[in-house]
């Protein structure tokens, strides 16, 4: 992966925008293409939407509720569209749409990321892959939240890889350095015209994350070798009500399941497929009544292993973003940086009285 | 950011084929003859499932019963239990139905050929080993001894009578039936499928044992493999879970971290001791 480390960060070229430049700017881009950015949605709850008008755009907002991953891969999406009596169908027609994503937390790209790695990997996949396609994403920076620790899975604030734009805010009064990170980035801003390079040696601002993972990422797959029958996932389950919110609402969770709905006419239909998540009791569950996660222990203890471990083995990468979402929405409270640090205190006991 | 560039396909598209042939087997299991369109070959290995679906119906997994000597149609054979299979048993020759796939990994054939074959099926576990039986069978000098040990819960459940009146006159195939509740008019073994493997005689070191069975019935049998001190690598099983896409990507199958619907059905036995959730 192309990764922008600090020091290219000072050669990248900056730009000064100002409260204004960049609603001009979103204007602009909007005159180009569709453009999808972070709104307001009732209070304190923010929701990527199409923009309608710049000014909906939201610039400092802590996270939304849904992840990114809805406009790849749509909580509900049919799959193809069929006629029951003459048993023929057409499957649905996904276009590639040119798209820009606005003002995008950098833990959320490295979500889709994460997404791409799993629609990629052996079969893949065109619905999502389609949607993906030609998309653009525009960074910016925030704030973390007592929820955020994308720090401890290697995302810190500076990770601006695959952005073309990230815009870093500089003051208070909605004034931003933009790094010019690609050259698609580099062909918006000459375009736009409106702004004037500065030559600046400012690095990206650093943040300090108050929620912390008490190991290095590095280690966290390490710790997930030897945690399989901790008691901690005991203690989880003793809380979690098995809702599934943390699967809906996670960046990186893309697992679903398929329906048939039939028409009121009873000829027309459609197979349609829908955000699913292994933290439902029905799940894994067969004909014949078995289900092979039945207790909440264990299915706790396999959302886990999925973001940390089993699909790690193959990408290299944790496939937890670090967003928060799932402890902040989590109807029982339970905190996944809490689970990840208990299972480290259990994992430093184990290897001290080896 | 890594290239998106990649032959992409859509995943989820069935091949409208023709059912051929409806036999009822028992009162709740139906064998179908399909064809693909234009006679196209399904191209499957012994252990493969498809996807099968019913418009309105939704999609199941099925395994496919037939051996890939046995071309150009395939067999499925299916237990009614749902709304999918339910809806399949109302079907008959000349409908239409979607198939998906092969899908899967198949047993691993080469690793069998000059030894002493094993099959140990329990119910509905008779119907994903008959495409690797008949394979076998097909090409018998490729194997030593046949030996097929099939265990149900009652005498009504018995599958594929008309080939196992033939496997049982054959000299060159060892077969022995269980069931668990006997009728009135059943004079064969009673008990277990368990109890079939401590009187049997093996080379041991040179039999590759087959089980398909339901999810129960793995652990017991792999204690009286061991009890008969058949080494781990010798063992295969096909291992059932919900299924949802058959291509990896709806997470229904996974044990652990493998998936059912690619890495299996079919397993290699020291690869589910590395599996918590296998068995
Ligand atoms: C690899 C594999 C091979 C199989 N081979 C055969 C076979 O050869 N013959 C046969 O009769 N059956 C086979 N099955 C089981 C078969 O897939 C299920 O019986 C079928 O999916 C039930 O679908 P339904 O719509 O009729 O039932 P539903 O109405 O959907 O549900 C009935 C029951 O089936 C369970 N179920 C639902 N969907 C699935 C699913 N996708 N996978 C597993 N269980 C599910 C439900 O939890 C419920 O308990 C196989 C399963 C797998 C995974
Ligand atoms: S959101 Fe919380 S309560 Fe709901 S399933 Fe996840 S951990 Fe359990
Ligand atoms: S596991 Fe929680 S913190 Fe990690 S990516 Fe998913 S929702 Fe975000
Ligand atoms: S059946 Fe969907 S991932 Fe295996």
């Amino acid at each position: 992966m192309n990764d922008v480390t600090n020091s290219k960060l000072k050669k990248l070229k900056q730009y000064a925008f100002d409260k204004d430049s960049t609603l001009k700017f979103i204007e602009f881009l909007m005159q180009k293409t569709e453009v999808i950015a972070p709104q307001n949605k009732g209070q304190a709850s923010y929701s990527y939407e199409i923009v309608k008008d710049a000014k909906d755009v939201v610039l400092d907002y802590p996270r939304t509720i849904q992840p990114l991953k809805k406009f790849f891969l749509p909580p509900v999406e049919d799959l193809l569209a069929f006629d029951l009596n003459a048993n023929t169908y057409q499957e649905e027609k996904i276009e590639a749409k040119d798209k820009i994503f606005f003002g995008i937390h950098n833990y959320e790209l490295e979500g889709i990321k994460r997404l791409d790695y799993s629609f990629k990997k052996g079969n893949p996949e065109s619905n999502y892959l389609t949607r993906r396609e030609k998309s653009m994403f525009i960074g910016i920076s925030y704030e973390p939240d007592s929820y955020h620790f994308s720090e401890s899975v290697g995302i810190p604030a500076d990770k601006i890889d695959g952005f073309c734009l990230f815009f870093d805010k500089i003051s208070n009064k909605s004034d931003y350095m933009v790094f010019v990170v690609d050259e698609n980035g580099q062909k918006l801003i000459d375009s736009f015209g409106k702004v004037n390079e500065v030559k600046s040696k400012a690095e990206i601002t650093a943040k300090k994350f108050q929620n912390k993972v008490k190991l290095h990422y590095n280690r966290i797959p390490q710790v997930f070798d030897h945690v399989y029958k901790s008691k901690v996932w005991d203690k989880v389950a003793e809380r979690c009500v098995g809702c599934g919110t943390c699967n809906l609402l996670c960046a990186t969770c893309y697992c679903f399941d398929v329906r048939d709905e039939i028409e009121i006419n009873a000829k027309d239909g459609k197979r349609t497929r829908f955000w699913d998540g292994c933290m439902l009791n029905t799940f894994a569950e067969v004909a014949g009544g078995e289900n092979f996660r039945e207790k909440l222990n264990q299915r706790t203890r396999h959302r886990l292993y999925r973001k940390f471990k089993y699909i790690t083995d193959h990408s290299g990468e944790l496939h937890c973003i670090g967003c928060g979402r799932c402890s902040k929405y989590c109807p029982a409270d339970i905190s996944i940086v809490e689970i990840i640090n208990s299972l480290i205190d259990d994992y430093t006991t184990q290897q001290k009285k080896n | 950011m890594e290239t998106l560039n990649v032959e992409k396909k859509n995943l989820y598209n069935p091949v409208i084929s023709e059912i051929l042939k409806v036999e009822s087997l028992t009162a709740t299991e139906k064998r179908f003859e399909i064809a693909l369109p234009k006679s196209a070959m399904l191209n499957h290995k012994p252990g493969q499932f498809v996807e099968v679906s019913i418009f309105g119906f939704g999609e199941a997994p099925i395994s496919i019963c037939s051996s890939p000597t046995r071309t150009p149609t395939f067999e499925l054979t299916v237990r009614k239990t749902g709304r999918l299979t339910d809806k399949m048993h109302e079907l008959k020759a000349g409908n239409a139905l979607g198939i998906r796939g092969p899908f899967g990994n198949g047993f691993d054939i080469e690793k069998f050929k000059g030894k002493d074959i094993l099959y140990v099926a329990g119910g509905i576990g008779l119907a994903p080993l008959k495409s690797l039986i008949d394979y076998t069978i097909d090409k018998r000098n490729d194997f030593k001894r046949i030996i097929i040990l099939y265990g149900t819960k009652n005498p009504a459940e018995i599958l594929f009578p008309k080939e196992i009146e033939e496997w049982k006159k054959r000299s060159d195939i060892e077969f022995y039936i269980t069931v668990d509740r006997p009728d009135d008019k059943w004079k064969g073994n009673v008990g277990v499928i368990t109890t079939l493997i401590p009187p049997l005689e093996l080379d041991v070191e040179n039999t590759i044992v087959s089980v398909v069975g339901p999810p129960i019935m793995y652990k017991f049998v792999i204690m009286s493999l061991k009890g008969k001190r058949i080494p781990d690598e010798n063992i295969y099983l096909s291992l059932e879970r919900r299924m949802k896409c058959g291509v990896g990507k709806c997470g229904h199958c996974q044990i652990n971290g493998s998936y059912v619907c690619q890495e299996g059905p079919v397993y290699h036995y020291p690869r589910c001791k590395e599996l918590e959730e296998a068995i």
